[in-house]
């Protein structure tokens, strides 16, 4: 019977709802961080991402993603120095004074947040949430060098997809030392003493590499990596804002303090005689 | 990597290929869409005290050429919801299919729709099915104008995401279901549009296409805000209507001086086929020079 | 899986280059339509939180182009309204079909954390589902800025503010959508005393700057009004009518006041 009804009955049109596991997987409680992304259904997904989205090539494209940062690591006798400004910027417009670009990926390490913001968020949330299976598959912390490549391996594995991050992973482990990596979304990971992220990364540089030494003390290694930054949003019109400063040791990171640039630059050229070629008074 | 800090950290030529500006405007074509071949022009419609009045011309144009000049836009669901295509006239008749076997499935198991009452229900339906439908029989069963557009809001939204749209601007007149949670409500005149892009808005006066710029500032005069809607009668509603579709027929090189013009109400839909613009004057024709701002 | 990494365009593909793309609209080539899945309904939204609230707003105009589609179409969303503890509220500008996906998506997100916890979801976990569900379309992004506000576990008022692709911030205001350039320096200013400076404190170096506190309801109010009333005169795209929604721990209340429609 069935047969001789789909003999004469055509259906209207094709399927035009949703089907049975695309309804299942809206009510499913799905796990938060997936890797499932739904991709515009043309040729070249990421050419045409590009073109929404690249407002550097095109200053007038639709869907702007904030961007542009410092961001600095360093490693030195008494662990790492974490530091980086807060700005985000959409085209020239200042989307946030106050991003959070150090990401606590879990008490003992940190990841910094360079490029898409909302790329550096996910990833690092998720290299999180590989870290703590990692804890708990094994009894023991992860290393950086695992939790890098972990990073590395999947950004790779997206590569040409129009991810933008470029992000340095910190933490100080009993097998390894202070350990700091450099990952970005073309897939690169480099371990090394010294890093500076983004538009600012060369003022950072300038003053990091003048100053840097591997025996510095504490509070001179706190103190340079901030003075970095304040050099990098000096200079730089896309960085600015707060300078976000934390030192990892080998029982935890530590926060020393969210601040406002604006103080501290004038504390330094008031009180060091640095910034020279700013005036100080009004003629 | 080159020189200007603004760059880095973007998408970089070596890896993505260069910026590519054609994906931002026409002139490509793509794989699934075709460009809207034969189209209608303007739908208006206008929200009155108890119901709603809804216009469009017979015309169906292949570019500018007035190609078929008696097709019907205006399309009656369940005799309780009116639809008005603008557009591509092939997705139109491909949605006409789709709701036809939509009402068929709708009407077998709610056991409502083109008048008919829940106690005729198909005797397949559960015991269960049955009593439900006797319960919302109060409130009508079957799909109002404003599931109706829900439905279709979500259709057409699904179709822009799969990158295969369906080039319409569809107007959905008719009465809302009432509100559930407002004691002794009663059905609303409903009037909402729905887009290729699935962009979902009601007004108290909507017009698809060309009216959007002529026919909108008329019907926004009769009615500029919800409250208007309650004081003025079907014969004013039906009257602005008219005008509209005189002013398209003026102005609008895609129209047609045949129209249907639908009326939906508590008691149901009138739809009439075969209106014509009437009491036409080309007088205002010789006045004008140029553009408007020739004198000579 | 598989088909996400076949998506890299060749190194060699058609070599488009600012000079070689053609003109968008010369007449003299055959005209084509290439679909493009977006548009822009403009209108504008904000969001204050304080010490016991939050107010989100919005303007109901919605356009395409210079015309105005509807002077309402709310932008304002009650996730989970059937719960009588939910506070919270969703408030999206820019592509509204898009606004209204990702609304409804949060919505059902929110209900099946209810249904399958037993509780309310608090206002974090909200917005980090929120932030997974804007990333999960990281290539082919919903083009709304969002704007989610509640109240935080502690009673405290709760903004979070999102970017088209899921990065998001918790933050005391925000403004989003085609005025936010002409609202944001406004409330930088207003909430957070920005460039403002206690009177009497000096003058050059010594200037001493102005502490935020927390702001009262009727204040922020007033701020929301003045906003959009400014915004209105100097944007095209804003007016017809001021939808706010002020969440305290009474409840979600919903303020419509109209605003100028020209």
């Amino acid at each position: 019977m069935d047969t001789l009804v789909a003999q004469y009955s055509r259906p209207s049109g094709q399927q035009e709802g949703y089907s049975q596991d695309e309804q299942q997987e809206l009510l499913q409680l799905t796990p938060p961080l997936s890797l499932k992304f739904a991709l515009p259904p043309i040729a070249q997904p990421s050419s045409w991402l590009r073109a929404m989205t690249d407002d550097y090539s095109n200053p007038n494209c639709p869907i702007k993603i904030a961007h542009g940062t410092t961001t600095l690591a360093f490693r030195f006798q008494g662990g790492i120095i974490v530091a980086t400004d807060s700005r985000a910027t959409a085209g020239n417009w200042i989307a946030s004074q106050t991003v959070k670009k150090v990401i606590e990926i879990n008490n003992c390490l940190l990841g910094t947040m360079a490029g898409g913001a909302a790329d550096c968020q996910y990833w690092l949330a998720y290299l999180g949430m590989q870290c703590r299976l990692h804890e708990l598959r094994h009894k023991r912390r992860i290393s950086v060098a695992a939790a890098s490549k972990i990073l590395a391996n999947l950004v790779y594995s997206y590569k040409g997809m129009g991810l933008s991050m470029g992000t340095m992973c910190a933490g100080v482990t009993p097998q390894e030392g202070p350990a700091l990596y450099y990952i970005d979304s073309d897939g690169t990971r480099l371990s090394g003493n010294l890093f500076c992220v983004g538009s600012g990364q060369t003022f950072a540089y300038g003053v990091l590499d003048a100053q840097y030494s591997y025996d510095l003390s504490e509070e001179d290694a706190l103190d340079l990596g901030r003075r970095s930054i304040l050099a990098a949003t000096h200079r730089d019109a896309y960085s600015g804002g707060y300078i976000n400063l934390y030192h990892v040791k080998e029982s935890g990171w530590v926060k020393h303090g969210f601040s406002d640039t604006n103080p501290i630059f004038w504390k330094t050229k008031l009180e060091k005689g640095e910034f020279s070629n700013v005036t100080s008074e009004l003629e | 990597m080159n020189h200007l800090p603004q760059a880095w950290g973007r998408p970089r030529d070596d890896i993505y290929g260069a910026y590519n500006h054609s994906h931002l405007a026409p002139g490509q074509p793509t794989t699934h869409t075709k460009s809207p071949i034969v189209t209608g022009t303007s739908v208006i419609a206008l929200k009155f005290r108890d119901g709603v009045v809804i216009a469009a011309d017979n015309l169906a144009s292949y570019g500018s050429l007035a190609r078929f000049t008696d097709v019907k836009r205006l399309r009656k669901f369940n005799d309780k919801a009116v639809l008005g295509f603008g557009g591509d006239v092939s997705d139109m008749q491909y949605l006409d299919r789709h709701l036809n076997a939509l009402a068929v499935r709708e009407n077998y198991s709610s056991g409502s729709g083109a008048g008919e009452k829940a106690s005729s229900t198909s005797a397949e339906a559960s015991e269960e099915e049955r009593a439900e439908s006797l319960d919302n029989e109060g409130a009508g069963t079957g799909m109002a104008a404003n599931n109706l557009h829900k439905y279709l809001q979500k259709l057409l939204y699904r179709r822009r995401s799969d990158f295969n749209p369906l080039w319409n601007h569809i107007l959905i007149a008719g009465l809302s279901t009432p509100d559930p949670k407002v004691p002794d409500a009663t059905p609303q005149p409903f009037l909402k549009s729905v887009d290729l892009l699935g962009t979902a808005f009601g007004a108290p006066s909507l017009a698809t296409g060309f009216g959007a710029h002529l026919a909108q500032p008329i019907l926004r005069r009769v009615v500029p805000d919800e409250e208007a809607v309650k004081k003025i009668d079907e014969k004013t509603a039906v009257e602005a209507v008219r005008e509209c579709m005189k002013v398209l027929w003026y102005r609008d090189a895609r129209s047609l001086d045949r129209y249907s013009l639908a009326i939906v109400t508590g008691e149901g839909v009138r739809l009439s086929e075969d209106e014509r613009v009437e009491g036409q004057s080309w007088e205002f024709a010789e006045g004008i020079r140029g553009y408007g701002t020739q004198v000579v | 899986m598989a088909a996400i990494f076949t998506g890299a365009p060749p190194n060699s593909g058609p070599g488009y280059s600012f000079t070689q793309t053609p003109a968008p609209t010369s007449a003299s080539e055959p005209r084509q339509h290439a679909f493009y899945p977006y548009t822009d309904n403009g209108g504008s939204t904000l969001g204050i939180s304080s010490s016991n609230f939050t107010i989100l707003a919005g303007d109901t105009r919605s356009t395409s182009g210079y015309n105005i589609n509807t002077r309402y179409a709310p932008k304002l969303f009650h996730i989970d309204s059937a719960d009588p503890s939910s506070r919270l509220v969703l408030s999206v500008v820019g592509f509204a079909a898009d606004g209204e996906a990702l609304a409804e998506r949060l919505d059902t997100v929110v209900k099946m954390y209810r249904y399958q916890h037993g509780k309310t979801i608090s206002v974090g976990a909200a917005a980090q589902r929120l932030s997974h569900v804007l990333y999960g379309k990281r290539f082919f992004p919903y083009y709304v800025h969002a704007i989610l506000g509640g109240l935080d576990e502690e009673g405290k008022g709760a903004l979070y503010s999102y970017d088209p692709v899921g990065s998001y911030e918790r933050e005391q205001c925000r403004a989003a959508g085609a005025a936010a350039s002409l609202i944001m320096p406004f409330l930088d200013n207003q909430v957070n005393y920005k460039n403002q400076y206690v009177a009497g404190s000096g003058v050059g170096h010594e200037l001493q700057q102005r502490d935020p506190r927390p702001l009262e309801r009727k204040e922020v109010e007033e701020l929301v009004r003045d906003a959009f009333t400014s915004a209105v005169e100097r944007h095209i795209e804003v007016g017809d009518g001021l939808q706010m929604m002020v969440i305290t721990k009474e409840g979600v209340e919903e303020v419509y006041r109209e605003l100028k429609k020209d």
